[in-house]
């Protein structure tokens, strides 16, 4: 059996994989770390699974954990430090999540998504959402709390 | 649903080791990975089932935009994301750039590449049918050593089916350096936002120093034969000067008489009318920037 | 944002749940794992219809990792069959008989046959993939109205009829009765001045929530079966597991995790899979767990809509509407789920078909068809997406025909004053139906627009303006959910007080992202005087919850925070009457204010003890106490409304319509709600916003496409297409609220019903967009492709 090295959320991992273990279940089986989320069959469409691959948003359910070797990832456990990042802080405050099944990847894309682009119109952050789907929300609280957390991320009030 | 069972797993990272590993597996029994945002769907529901992976992403020499003297190469392993944020590629390679910034979304277009693309071919894929309307050539490497260079139209074959042997690689595909004044564009329908062409539309042309069209390319995404030229198009656009009529009657010609079909997303009388109303838009934006 | 424990209610509060969930840290079924854990994969029928000649297991037990393979003959005498009682309405229906997995026959295309067990979830695929089963592929029943007709093929041999379900909802009980109003409302359609008459469909969609099904099983001898299910309703699926399985009642506990991906009604029925998960454990001693794949999930649930409804209104030429006659035909599907059996929901659509406005006289009828297909499982707008769709387009071609404003016409006809009994006999308590419409017009400047659209068709671009309504049910009564589903529609809360002056509080439902756990902190936080985050919320546990029906029919805002509130003031009351005792002063409750956590005596404010000596003293010192009082503090109390209870909005929707393509583009959305009562104006808005967004996926994107042998092809969510944040509008939601007044707190459960006016409003606006074509359309999905060939009959190319 392959052994991945890898770095998730800060720790270094080194993990004797099947080929065919799909990333998402060894972060969510192996490392417990449950907050990605599974949400298609085979499809990758949800966005659910979506986690940061050296920084870029990627989703876990369509890469094998031998992919990963060598790779640094990053997962909703690792988003925050001590507080919440003002992404994450935006969605409390602002309603953006009701059952919350999406949102780990909402919150992985759209971090990446600033990073790229830290002030985005509307337009460009429901185009930038095009990879999570949401049943619950509407997506209005969603895009309210992105807008809201670029602003505050450039240091406006 | 989960992956069947693999045997191997290689990362190699030179070309030489990427077909050195895929000439020590049996034939048939092994495929490359590029950015697997189509392979891992098909892998994860078994209709693919391969023995060994070779997997690309440590191949360096396989990623990168090149231009040089107007030429354009792209690595095979070269993201969406890439090529659709590279400020370089306007004007004759602006298909390439419509085509990137659209595909699946952002996680997908952060993984997924140009070559993988191609090399899946796709039934209704928008890369494709971008490289075929700006008139690529794919660039191979086989594990004997030898290489070849294929027009896009002689490698795209089919849905799923390319020219592309077994024991080949899709290194790069390039573009000689264009004509002054050519402009492409692509664009296509879907029912919802990036998704897979319904109908996707890729035109490419150049005009002269009089404005008068002189190349003509078209290609067409969302017909089940996968991504074709539309020569009744092409015909009707070369020798014009871009007009917004000789536009029109060259998109009601290439619906009139491409092979639509009816599935679940749209009627074939439909892909007609989006050929048609996508077409003019693509042509138009096509010919505006041969103009800038 | 510190809100202070007397604006609580009312207060845009942060949500508690949130803090775990923005960071990752939530609990969901599939998080939740224990040791020895074995994984459980269904193999599905690939037939739509078929007769299984045999079942190869073989070569799937012998594979290396696999413990178990059953197939249906297993279950045959070792679990009961289904129907029974706990998850049967009564309602007289051919109600059919069914295990967990198919015997002998496969009803529609993913229905269970085999059941693998694995040490791994990935061999346990591999597993799957080696049952072999031998078919006899026979005709299947796909079109609903078909399969009605004499001769038909039978989906379930042994009822005789593909008839499961028919009722007239007009008239009366008897068939005389019934008649004699036939006969009076073909009088007022023989007097009328105009007649619309249309065949409207409503295409099979519903509310896929993001997170499958799952069940995980764990028994041991000692103490029986515990089983985690993702479920709206724990209490009766622990009663339906005690029935079928024949297990002691004291042995078995279910639980629904504190966090759901949404549930929308399709984690409400009873389904087989958690039935042969749980015989599986209980046969293994090991804990057995399922996953459901979304191919699963798209293959087996979340279908919903799928009605025809002849719809015949007749109305004067002044635009009054007069009578309405129905015959809708709805595609039940195979019908094999528990509490629903696919019926229930066209049923309660049929009820809801009068809406909002005065009818003098209505005949509704609804006939249901067994079909090969997943069963009909309820989705948020339970049944009446289709009806109401059908009656707000009809109400507009009333409007067009008659040279009304469609919105002058519906404020004419909308019930003045409640509380009003509509010709479905459905009770509408209060409200006040011209406040809410007046509120709505008032957003939307009428006459600019209609000059703007002027202006744009003069220019070749078409706007359209498009109104809807809707009357939902706020909570079910008793007095609906006994005969509708065999349940209690009464809403219980237990409220613990803590010696340390925190509360706690416990309720049977099991909410899947309402924000249950906030909303009734808030509550609770109101009424003792302390804050929210004192306040811990348990749900969807039967081992420490109180009965409850379970998360549906809008039931949190209006039954349940009415038993909470109930507990809390009978609590109130012994805190108080104690508290006098100590104090030596007469008095009794309404003499004390609880506030800024301390209990203050309002004769001698002086007169004060903080909320926590308050509880501790009782809870913890239940000496010298007044006569007769015992010392702790808990209540269960449980609130049942005398009548059914409802709240009520309205949409209003502008688009712009490509008539060389038929695509169209929403270009405003804004809402006018009577939600009574808020108690979290942010969570109120984000369900407005959820379920427009919903209605309008499934109105323009989402199909479940069932092809001419029945195989379903739109079971990934490349082929099922929900909408996503690029494809739909901002939202605008505005409030006339009337407090209801059948609770204590006045408010009404809400966000249910919610999606149903939106295909309407959607449809009449594109509709108007076309008025110079004379369009108008009477299916969904309202796609682009639809409204270009509308275009193209209408200019003659069709």
């Amino acid at each position: 059996m392959p052994v991945v090295k890898l770095t998730v959320n800060g720790t270094r991992y080194e993990e004797e994989v099947p080929e065919r273990l799909l990333l998402v279940d060894f972060l969510r089986e192996r490392l417990a770390l449950t907050g990605t989320h599974v949400g298609c069959t085979f499809e990758g469409v949800c966005g659910a699974c979506t986690i940061h691959l050296d920084g870029e948003a990627v989703k876990s359910c369509l890469m094998l954990a031998v992919q990963a070797d060598g790779h640094e990832i990053t997962t909703i456990e690792g988003l925050a430090g001590d507080t919440l990042t003002p992404l994450q802080a935006a969605f409390r405050e602002h309603h953006s999540l009701q059952c919350g099944f999406c949102t780990p990847g909402i919150l992985m894309n759209m971090s990446d998504f600033l990073r790229e682009n830290p002030d985005p119109s509307e337009d460009e952050i429901r185009r930038g959402l095009v990879g999570n789907l949401c049943r619950c929300t509407g997506y209005v609280h969603i895009v309210r709390a992105v807008k809201d957390a670029a602003r505050r991320m450039r240091g406006e009030a | 649903m989960f992956p069947a069972r693999i045997e191997h797993y290689a990362r190699p990272r030179t070309v030489a080791e990427a077909l050195a590993a895929l000439s020590r597996c049996e034939p048939g029994e092994a495929i490359f990975l590029a950015g697997g945002q189509s392979a891992m769907q098909a892998i994860k529901s078994r209709m693919l089932r391969p023995q060994a992976l070779v997997d690309l992403q440590a191949v360096a020499e396989l990623k990168g935009i090149t231009l040089t003297g107007g030429a354009l190469t792209i690595g095979a392993m070269t993201r969406y994301a890439d090529i659709a944020r590279d400020a370089r590629l306007g004007g004759a390679f602006g298909a390439l750039t419509d085509a990137a910034s659209h595909v699946g979304d952002r996680q997908v277009r952060n993984r997924g590449t140009i070559g993988g693309s191609v090399c899946w071919n796709y039934v209704a894929a928008c890369t494709p049918t971008a490289v075929l309307a700006t008139g690529g050539r794919m660039n191979l490497g086989a594990t004997s050593g030898a290489t070849r260079s294929l027009a896009a139209d002689d490698f795209l074959l089919g849905p799923l089916e390319t020219a592309r042997q077994d024991d080949e690689l899709l290194l790069s595909v390039s573009w000689d350096a264009p004509a002054a004044r050519t402009g492409s564009a692509y664009a296509k329908w879907g029912l919802v936002t990036d998704a897979l062409p319904v109908i996707g539309v890729g035109v490419s042309v150049t005009q002269d120093a009089s404005g008068k069209c002189v190349q003509a390319r078209v290609a067409l995404a969302g017909l089940a034969g996968g991504a074709q030229r539309g020569p009744a198009a092409e015909v009707l656009l070369m020798g014009s000067a871009g007009d917004a009529a000789t536009i029109d009657a060259a998109f009601a010609a290439l619906a009139a008489e491409a092979d639509t079909h009816s599935d679940l997303s749209a009627d074939a009388d439909y892909r007609r009318q989006l050929i048609q109303s996508l077409g003019r838009e693509v042509a138009q934006r096509a010919f505006d920037r041969a103009r800038a | 944002m510190a809100a202070t424990p007397q604006d609580m209610l009312g207060a845009r509060l942060p949500r508690k749940e949130d803090l775990r969930l923005v960071t990752g840290t939530g609990k969901y079924l599939a998080d939740i794992l224990l040791p020895g854990m074995l994984h459980a994969v269904f193999v599905r029928s690939e037939y739509a219809h078929a007769r299984i000649r045999g079942i190869d297991t073989s070569e799937a037990l012998a594979l290396h990792g696999v413990v178990a393979v059953y197939t249906g003959i297993d279950f045959k005498d070792t679990v009961k069959p289904m129907p029974q009682p706990v998850v049967q309405p009564n309602l007289p229906a051919r109600y059919p008989t069914f295990w967990p997995l198919a015997i002998d026959k496969v009803k529609h295309h993913g229905e269970p046959v085999a059941l693998v067990i694995a040490r791994d979830k990935y061999v346990a695929v591999d597993a799957a993939e080696l049952v072999v089963v031998d078919y006899e592929e026979l005709t299947p029943v796909l079109d609903p109205e078909r399969a009605l007709e004499d001769g038909s093929p039978l989906v379930h041999e042994e009822d005789g009829s593909n008839e499961i379900f028919a009722m007239t909802l007009t008239g009366g009980l008897t068939e005389e009765e019934q008649q004699r109003n036939a006969d009076a409302v073909e009088r007022i359609f023989q007097g009328a001045d105009i007649v619309v008459k249309e065949r409207f469909r409503v295409h099979r969609t519903g509310i896929t929530p993001m997170e499958p099904r799952g069940v995980l099983c764990d028994w041991n001898d000692a103490d029986g079966l515990t089983a985690w299910i993702t479920t709206q309703r724990p209490h009766i699926d622990r009663l339906a597991l005690i029935d079928l399985l024949d297990i002691p009642g004291e042995q078995v506990r279910v639980i629904a995790p504190r966090d759901q991906g949404g549930g929308f009604g399709v984690k409400a029925p009873f389904y087989r899979e958690n039935l042969a998960i749980a015989y599986a454990a209980r046969a293994l001693k090991r804990p057995v767990r399922w996953i459901e794949s979304r191919y699963e999930s798209l293959m087996n649930v979340g279908q919903e809509r799928d009605q025809v409804n002849y719809l015949e209104v007749a109305a004067r030429k002044d635009g009054k509407l007069l009578a309405l006659r129905n015959r809708g035909v709805a595609d039940n599907g195979v019908g094999t789920t528990g509490v629903y059996w696919g019926f229930v929901m066209p049923f309660l659509g049929a009820v809801e078909m009068p809406n909002a406005y005065t009818w003098e006289a209505g005949d509704v009828r609804l006939r249901v068809a067994t079909t090969n297909k997943a069963s009909l499982t309820p989705s948020r707008a339970f049944g009446h997406f289709p009806t109401r769709f059908a009656i707000e387009r009809a109400v507009d071609m009333v409007a067009r025909r008659v040279g009304m404003e469609p919105s002058a016409l519906r404020r004419m006809n909308l019930v003045p004053s409640l509380p009003y009994t509509s010709v479905t006999n459905e009770y509408y308590d209060s409200g006040d139906f011209l406040r809410v419409w007046d509120n709505l017009m008032a957003q939307v400047d009428l006459p600019a627009f209609r000059a703007e659209q002027a202006a744009a068709r003069a220019a070749g671009r078409y706007l359209g303006i498009g109104f809807g309504c809707g009357v939902e049910l706020s909570g079910v009564a008793s007095e609906l959910l006994v005969p509708m589903e065999n349940q209690p529609g009464y809403g219980a809360a237990t409220v613990r007080l803590d010696p340390r002056g925190k509360v706690l509080v416990f309720g049977g439902d099991a909410p899947g992202g309402q924000g249950h756990e906030t909303t009734t902190a808030q509550v609770v936080a109101s009424l003792f005087g302390i804050q929210a985050s004192d306040v811990v919320v348990t749900t969807g546990d039967t081992g420490t919850t109180p009965f409850g029906s379970g998360s549906i029919g809008a039931r949190a805002g209006s039954y349940f925070v009415s038993a909470v509130a109930e507990a809390c003031g009978e609590l109130k009351d012994k805190i108080t009457r104690i508290l006098a005792h100590d104090l030596q002063i007469e008095a009794s409750v309404q003499h004390f204010e609880f506030k800024n956590g301390e209990v203050v005596y309002l004769g001698d404010r002086s007169k004060r003890k903080s909320f926590r000596d308050a509880v501790e003293r009782i809870i913890m010192f239940p000496i010298n106490m007044p006569e007769g009082e015992v010392g702790g503090l808990e209540y269960t109390a449980f609130f049942e409304a005398a009548k059914p209870m409802i709240c009520f909005n309205a949409d209003c929707c502008i688009v712009e319509v490509n008539v060389d393509t038929g695509d169209f583009e929403i270009r405003r959305w804004v809402t006018s709600e009577d939600v009574g009562t808020v108690i979290n104006p942010n969570i109120v808005d984000g369900q407005m916003h959820g379920a427009i967004v919903q209605g309008l996926s499934n109105a323009m994107f989402e199909e479940f496409v069932y092809d001419e042998r029945g195989q379903q092809m739109s079971a990934d969510f490349e082929h099922y297409k929900l909408a996503t944040a690029a494809d739909v509008p901002d939202i605008e939601i505005t409030y006339a609220t009337t407090p209801c007044p059948h609770t204590p707190l006045g408010t009404r459960g809400i966000g249910e019903g919610r999606p149903s006016s939106v295909p309407g409003a959607l449809t009449n606006a594109v509709c108007d967009a076309l008025a110079p074509f004379g369009i108008e359309i009477a299916e969904l999905p309202l796609r682009p492709n639809l409204v270009w060939r509308k275009l193209r009959e209408a200019r003659g190319e069709g």
